[in-house]
Order: structure tokens, then C-alpha cells, then sequence
């Protein structure tokens, strides 16, 4: 899966997420910072967390999202980590 | 320790109300004789397995409220939009159903008793509000999935907590309101919405506040509703409009309804000095327990000291006594012949709201109260609707050695119990209150004058 696919999905999945206002996900890039760009509460990461493992049919161990960072590349990264050790 | 002098006044209300669009269309059709209950088709979609069907529900599109779902959850609202764009959604995230309509009355309330920005953002002012049960709604979701189904917690989302705690109704309001007063929900099962409005009328009497925004709450939940179908104790057999009939002979039950109430209070002399509407003065409010070691029966001895703290001297008659009245057999008859006991044969009446809305559990007392402020402002008495026939003999606990209280039958006191509204002059009214425990509520309210 490319990395440009993953990210066209999680703004889908960010559009669902009522407290995001819409119009700052035009322009998402893979710099964007959930807290500090999209002004997300951050009981909503673990939300989109699980509607990622929904999304993407995998399932995150509790260390992975202990260790998320707040970046758009960081959960593009778990996503393709998590998919491989999946795969194995 | 009450701080002399000091008074406290009701200076905004406001709520979420059964089949009603807000509180005029609520106040308009009470004082018309109509019932608010009806045929719940959520329970009639599991009428193999539960009893009662009936109820004074209020449907999220009556609230101009529309569920979120999630697909990591069947029917279960992640969130609510509101479609009049009354609470921001940040605020929505954090709240089920009770906690939204509790945020709404919060707002009409403040709004009506014409609070400032810096009034209500004041450390002098407080919210005291609750709800009976927990957030069924949403644990039951989230207790579903994770034991029934082997799922990880987070698959209910991260809001579990804040959507079904105790005192979330409160919460929800001080943060929307940003508060920073006292902040804290009082429960006494069905006696909740009187006890917090109880506690924050001490607040002010006291001194420790100036204003407070009280009440109690019971968001629709089919959860709710069927832990009180399974006793059996909900009304059966009858028409919706029927179904709730305090102190008639032929009653079986009470009728499971949800709602809320929400008033703003505020120390008498400040809000006299700023012009406010002054909606209502609560006298006195007193609380207690049976202390019979019974969790349902009603406590005549309980109801007896529940009176002489409530009127210690007998110089604050009230005209009405808002009752309890459920519809429950025994509970309706012990409540009338207490109040017998305490006023007397005449001078007052008695009105029974729930024969129109049925029972709201925790936001019962609140919603009733309201009901009360509505009869001091309207000079008229709400019925006890449906009580057509009042038992024309003893009750068997009237019959029995240790029995000392009023040795009549129900049916004595027709004059005291009306059928239908009508208009008398209303100076005082007293609100009771039981709830499971064996706790016991009163409250008495004065017109301004």
C-alpha cells in the first residue's frame, strides 16, 4: 500500500472526527501535527487509533500506540510496521 | 450553618420535557390536562421480553439531536450533532444523551435568569446536577464488547468514562459553561433531582455560593427502562394516557419516563438588586431516611419526621403538596394519608404531575419542581390525572394494631385530590420526593410577594 494511499484514508477517517475542524484537513501533509496543526483532543487520537485498525484490517499492539507520535508520518509509519509483522 | 438573612430565589428553569418542543409548549399542554406518555416503539421492538411499553420518552429528534454511529459498533452513537448548533461539538463528544439535555436546560436556564458572562464564569457559582442510574447506554456498549465479544477497550472509543460517570451531567455543564464554583452531583435514586437542587439551595443558604445551576436528569435509555420492567413495578394494561394514575384504585404501577430539570438559584438580595424575574423563594428544604432497614416499602414514620423538619413550627402551610404520587400501590397511599397526617383535612391540595409525564426517576424531582414554579406563576393546580376512584375502604396497614396514623379511607379525601386542572390563589407549594433507600425529599416554594 502506498504511503499517499494510507494518508487519503486516514483523512477519512479524520473527517468523521467532529471535533477536527474540516477545513484544516485541506493540505494534510505527512508534517502535520494532529495536536498542534488539527487542534485534536488527545483522547481523540486513541478514536482514530481504532477506526485506523478497523480501516486498515490490523490490529495495533498496546506498545505501538503507547509510542505513537502526533504526526501524520509517524501513524503512516505504524500502519506499514504493523501491516509487515502482520504479513510474517 | 444557615447564614441569617440570606434567602434564596429561583430565577431561571429550563430542561428537556416529553413530547414537548420546549418548556412553554411543556407549560401549555400540562395546564391543559394532557398526558405526555405514549407507546415507546423502541421497547415495542422487544415487547416478547419485557412487560410495560409505554413511557414519557423523548426521542433524539425531539432534541434536534442527531446520532453519530460508529462502524466499529452496532447502534451505538460515537457522538451527537446538533442540528441547531446550540453545543459545540467538543462538548458533544463528551456527553450521552442526559448530559446533552442537561447542557440545553443549563443554557435556557442561565438564559432566562439573565446571568452575565462574568456571573456565570464567577467562582461564586456553582452546578449542582445528577441523574439516578449510570450512563447505561453507553457501558452497556462498551461491556459488550470487550467481555461478550473479546474485544480491546479502546473499540468503545475513549469517551466511556466521561459519558457514564456519576456526576457527568455536571461536569458536562461546568465545562460548557466554564464555571468555578462547587462542581459536584448529588444521588438518591429517584429523589436525585429534588436532592441536588436541595443541596445547592444549602450552598446558598450557607454562604459557600451565590448561584447555582441544579437539577437532576434521566436520558432515554431502553437500558434503564428494563431494570424497572424486571420488578414488574411498571404500569400494564392501560392506554398511554392511562397508564399513569396515582391514588385510583385500579393502579399497577408507575410509568418509566425520562427528562430533565434545570434551575438557576441565586441568593435572594443580589438577584432582587439586579431586577431578576424572581420565579419562585424555597423557604426551606429537609431530607432524611426511614431508617427501617427496608430498601421499596414506603415509611409513614419516615414521611412523619420528613414533615416536622420540613414545617418544625406548622407556620409555613403550603396551598399544594406536589406529591411523589407514582402509581404504585402501596407507596400512593402511605404519601397521601402522610400528608393527611401533617396538614390536616383542609386547606390545600394536592397535584400529581407524573399521572400526565410519567416517572423520571432521577430527573423526576427537578422536572416536578418545575411544575411547581409553573403553578405558583400560573395560579392553578396540576391535576391527579386519572385518579378516578379513590379506595372507599381502609388500606389493609390501616387495619393493623400498630397503625397511628388517619383511620379513613383514600376516598375521604376526594376533595383534596382534583381530576383536572383548575385556578385557586397559591402562595406556597410543597414538593416531596421518595426514592429507593428509603430517602425521603421535601421542599417548600413561595411565590414572591
Amino acid at each position: 500500500m502506498e504511503r499517499q494511499e494510507i494518508i487519503d484514508g486516514l483523512i477519512e477517517i479524520l473527517k468523521t472526527v467532529r471535533t477536527i475542524d474540516p477545513e484544516k484537513l485541506v493540505g494534510v501533509t505527512e508534517e502535520t501535527d494532529f495536536l498542534t496543526d488539527l487542534s485534536t483532543p488527545s483522547t481523540e487520537l486513541i478514536n482514530i487509533a481504532a477506526k485506523v485498525e478497523h480501516k486498515f484490517g490490523i490490529e495495533f499492539d498496546d506498545d505501538d500506540i503507547d509510542h505513537m507520535g502526533s504526526k501524520v508520518k509517524d501513524i503512516v509509519d505504524l500502519i506499514i510496521m504493523v501491516k509487515a509483522r502482520e504479513e510474517k | 450553618m444557615q447564614v441569617a438573612g440570606r434567602k434564596v430565589a429561583v430565577v431561571g428553569m429550563g430542561g428537556a420535557f416529553p413530547a414537548c418542543a420546549n418548556l412553554d409548549d411543556f407549560n401549555k399542554k400540562l395546564f391543559s390536562d394532557q398526558s405526555l406518555i405514549r407507546e415507546w416503539d423502541l421497547a415495542l421492538q422487544y415487547s416478547k421480553q419485557i412487560r410495560s411499553t409505554v413511557s414519557g420518552y423523548i426521542s433524539e429528534e425531539e432534541m434536534g439531536l442527531e446520532p453519530v454511529l460508529t462502524e466499529l459498533a452496532e447502534r451505538y452513537p460515537e457522538t451527537y450533532i446538533d442540528k441547531l448548533g446550540r453545543i459545540p461539538d467538543i462538548h458533544l463528544a463528551t456527553a450521552d444523551m442526559g448530559s446533552i439535555w442537561a447542557m440545553l436546560g443549563a443554557q435556557d436556564a442561565t438564559k432566562m435568569a439573565g446571568w452575565s458572562t462574568r456571573e456565570i464564569e464567577s467562582e461564586q457559582t456553582g452546578v449542582v446536577v445528577g441523574s439516578g442510574g449510570a450512563g447505561n447506554q453507553i457501558l452497556r456498549v462498551a461491556w459488550h464488547y470487550f467481555f461478550q465479544l473479546g474485544k480491546k477497550a479502546r473499540i468503545a472509543g475513549a469517551h466511556t468514562v466521561d459519558r457514564s460517570m456519576s456526576y457527568r451531567e455536571a461536569a458536562n455543564i461546568s465545562c460548557l459553561l466554564k464555571t468555578k464554583g462547587v462542581c459536584e452531583s448529588i444521588t438518591s435514586a429517584c429523589a436525585t433531582g429534588l436532592g441536588n437542587i436541595g443541596h445547592a439551595y444549602r450552598l446558598i443558604k450557607f454562604g459557600l455560593q451565590d448561584r447555582a445551576i441544579a437539577g437532576g436528569v434521566e436520558g432515554t435509555a431502553l437500558e434503564t427502562f428494563i431494570g424497572f420492567d424486571g420488578m414488574m413495578i411498571l404500569s400494564k394494561g392501560f392506554t398511554p394516557e392511562k397508564s399513569s394514575r396515582p391514588f385510583d384504585t385500579q393502579r399497577n404501577g408507575f410509568v418509566c419516563s425520562f427528562g430533565a430539570g434545570i434551575v438557576a438559584l441565586e441568593e435572594y438580595e443580589m438577584a432582587k438588586a439586579r431586577g431578576a424575574n424572581i420565579l419562585g423563594v424555597i423557604d426551606d428544604y429537609f431530607n432524611n431516611s426511614d431508617g427501617d432497614g427496608d430498601m421499596f416499602y414506603p415509611s409513614f414514620a419516615g414521611q412523619q419526621r420528613l414533615w416536622k423538619g420540613l414545617m418544625p413550627d406548622k407556620g409555613l402551610r403550603p396551598d399544594v403538596v406536589k406529591m411523589h404520587g407514582t402509581s404504585t400501590p402501596v407507596g400512593d397511599s402511605v404519601e397521601l394519608l402522610s400528608v393527611v397526617d401533617a396538614l390536616g383535612e383542609e386547606g390545600y391540595h394536592m397535584s400529581a404531575p407524573k399521572s400526565q409525564f410519567g416517572h423520571m426517576l432521577g430527573g423526576a424531582g427537578s422536572v416536578e419542581l418545575i411544575t411547581a414554579l409553573l403553578m405558583l406563576q400560573n395560579q392553578k393546580v396540576l391535576p391527579c390525572l386519572n385518579s378516578d376512584t379513590l379506595n372507599p375502604e381502609l388500606e389493609g396497614f390501616q387495619k393493623t394494631d400498630h397503625w397511628q396514623g388517619p383511620d379513613k379511607p383514600l376516598a375521604a379525601y376526594r376533595h383534596l385530590v382534583p381530576q383536572k386542572t383548575f385556578a385557586k390563589e397559591i402562595n406556597r407549594i410543597a414538593c416531596l420526593n421518595y426514592g429507593f433507600g428509603g430517602t425521603n425529599s421535601a421542599m417548600l416554594v413561595s411565590r414572591d410577594i
